[in-house]
């Protein structure tokens, strides 16, 4: 896709064989365009060749270093055939670029050649690289903690500015997604359900399966789950990115702390708002079961939101809230690690971000096992 | 022969949103010119390259680029005049997932139809000509800064083009690297004729290179010098333009 030069003519080569001699003529233009062609037609040359080749270069309009393949390539076809070649009428321009580019000059080795390691090294890898990560997570969450311990000593050095903008990218702005996604989950619930229930003539225990299935397990959950893929993915990419600007090296240097200066803002910002986004949440499903419930399973708003009243206790809820709060310091946690761990460029900034999902949700669905068998063995 | 212009621009009125940051701006930048664009900081010089390649749209007024109208929008003269054009950016911008040789290669094997072996011959002599033959295996976060800058100044060269624009090309070079740089601007437009734009801030650079110079104002939005940097630097009207030649602080009033 080079330059069309519509006044030059086109480069050709020529070739004169003779048993004792071969001489080759270029002639026009040598670049990116016309190279290729003339490399093709000397690798096709009749072989073997004579002992003395002749390059009559005096013809060369214009020459670039993709043109200076063209000698390389002659000079180790000559050698390979133990040819003699010889370069006539060189061009000053010519010349010039040849001097320029040490054609003489061996290679330099350009180090090794990045290859795909073999599977025992590659395994070798992973697990000293799990290892390593293992201590700079556990000295990661003892930083975040010492930190946040010492805002319960020192409260004025959080930065209360920050805290409130994370509150509202973390909280507020997720406020339509949660809503609709919980309205449908609700509703589809009671949907789903009714079919089973109108069966027994059980209508009115829809209200209480949405109720409590909401409040205490999938409420918590699927605002988790939006919160990393929203928050937790952001504040990955955020730091990831702040870390390649060297502008983490920048707030260290400034005598600031990052843990406290860009970590404790985002966990207690979501810490403050993941468990009322959750009760949001757990709102607007009640109301998708409302819906159904009285279009399609002729209950009455009343009845329904009795049934749901009764059925929940201020533990479940409480219960609900809590799970949150712990979400939410799980997902920030782990979006800023991942953040600070990046090193390098773009791509490695949009592993951490990935990771920082994968892992936040892995976490959620983790610890919501552990809390349900703990809750199931002792509850009071 | 009269030299005919490869880049002219008429009119051109540049800025963001409501603010204009140069206004008016009339140049005509000559085939085999090495072209340089000075200006204090923060006057607009790299937005006024960015305008030139057609990354930024104009408020007003046309830039035509080797007889073409340059309208990104318009897709096939804008990659008829991309193929025309190489642009080394201010920060490098490599690409951090690539090899220091695949980001070179990447125009090469894209564009041109040299089989693997040779592409990998030529990005050796790209990288030679800045000095850097014998990183093609590094990640570009492996690289200090100039080294960075270097590797750029390859991939812009990779396809050899007609019109390279060059930001900052010597800034954070040590200066023999620099004296390097110049050489080899030189030499390219010596022998391929390549028409150069560049934006820089070293005077002895600009001293080496620039057959022309232009001057941008941030005050009065305009041009307020264009011509050869050894003349201005002596006759120039404008006391900025003296004092930024001769490297004088701003006068104490």
């Amino acid at each position: 896709m080079h330059n069309d030069h519509a006044t030059t003519p086109s480069p050709t080569l020529f070739v004169d064989s003779k048993p004792e001699l071969l001489t080759l003529g270029l002639r026009g233009i040598l670049d990116l365009r016309t190279t290729p062609g003339i490399m093709e037609s000397l690798a096709h040359l009749p072989k073997p060749l004579p002992g003395l080749i002749h390059a009559d270069l005096s013809g060369i309009t214009r020459m670039d270093d993709c043109g200076a393949l063209v000698i390389l390539q002659l000079r180790r076809m000559a050698e390979k055939h133990g040819s003699t070649l010889e370069m006539l009428g060189t061009p000053g321009h010519v010349q010039e670029l040849l001097d320029f580019l040490r054609l003489d000059d061996p290679p330099r080795s350009g180090g090794s050649k990045r290859t795909r390691p073999g599977i025992m090294t590659r395994f070798g890898i992973k697990t000293i690289e799990v290892t390593s990560q293992a201590m700079t997570h556990v000295s990661f969450v003892g930083e975040v903690t010492v930190t946040l311990l010492s805002l319960l000593r020192h409260p004025g050095r959080l930065r209360l500015g920050d805290v409130v903008l994370y509150m509202q990218r973390v909280g507020v702005d997720a406020l339509p997604i949660v809503g609709l996604i919980s309205f449908l989950l609700g509703l589809i619930m009671a949907f789903m359900s009714a079919v089973q229930l109108q069966q027994f003539g059980a209508n009115i225990y829809v209200a209480s399966l949405v109720a409590l299935a909401m409040v205490r397990e999938l409420g918590p959950i699927m605002t988790a789950i939006l919160v990393a893929g929203r928050s937790g993915s952001a504040f990955a990419a955020e730091i990831g990115t702040m870390k390649v600007s060297e502008e983490v090296d920048a707030l260290i240097t400034m005598g600031f702390k990052p843990a406290m200066f860009l970590v404790a803002p985002k966990i207690i910002a979501s810490l403050l708002v993941v468990p009322l986004l959750a009760m949001y949440s757990n709102l607007f499903a009640i109301a998708g079961g409302l819906l159904i419930g009285v279009t399609t399973l002729d209950l009455t708003v009343n009845a329904y939101m009795a049934q749901t009243m009764n059925t929940l206790t201020i533990f479940d809820i409480n219960w609900g809230l809590f799970k949150s709060a712990i979400f939410a310091v799980l997902i920030a946690t782990v979006g800023c690690f991942k953040g600070y761990q990046v090193r390098g460029g773009a791509a490695s900034v949009g592993q951490a971000t990935t990771s920082a999902v994968v892992t936040g949700i892995f976490l959620v669905i983790l610890v919501d096992s552990v809390l349900a068998v703990i809750l199931r063995y002792w509850r009071p | 022969m009269t030299p005919k212009p490869v880049i002219s621009v008429r009119g051109l009125t540049m800025g963001f949103g409501e603010l204009v940051i140069m206004r008016d701006l009339d140049f005509d930048i000559e085939a085999g010119e090495i072209f340089v664009i000075l200006g204090g900081s923060g006057c607009g010089k790299s937005t006024l390259l960015k305008h030139l390649v057609g990354l930024y749209k104009p408020m007003s007024g046309a830039i035509t680029i080797a007889g073409l109208s340059l309208d990104p929008d318009n897709e096939d003269s804008f990659k008829k005049i991309l193929a025309r054009i190489g642009v080394m950016y201010q920060g490098g911008a490599l690409f951090s997932s690539m090899t220091l040789g695949e980001n070179v290669a990447l125009p090469i094997t894209e564009y041109s139809d040299l089989k693997e072996s040779a592409v990998e011959e030529l990005v050796r002599l790209k990288l030679r000509q800045v000095g850097l033959e014998g990183f093609e295996h590094h990640l570009p976060e492996e690289l200090s800064g100039g080294m960075k800058k270097r590797a750029a100044i390859a991939r812009a060269l990779a396809l050899n083009p007609e019109i390279l624009f060059l930001d900052e090309p010597s800034a954070g070079l040590d200066p023999i690297s620099s004296a390097e740089l110049d050489m080899l601007i030189l030499r390219l437009n010596r022998t391929l004729g390549t028409t150069f734009v560049v934006v820089t801030h070293e005077l002895s650079s600009i001293f080496t290179i620039a057959k022309r110079i232009v001057m941008l104002d941030k005050e009065s939005k305009s041009i307020i010098a264009d011509g050869n940097p050894h003349e201005l630097k002596e006759a120039s009207e404008h006391p900025f333009v003296r004092q930024f030649f001769n490297r004088q602080p701003e006068m104490e009033k």
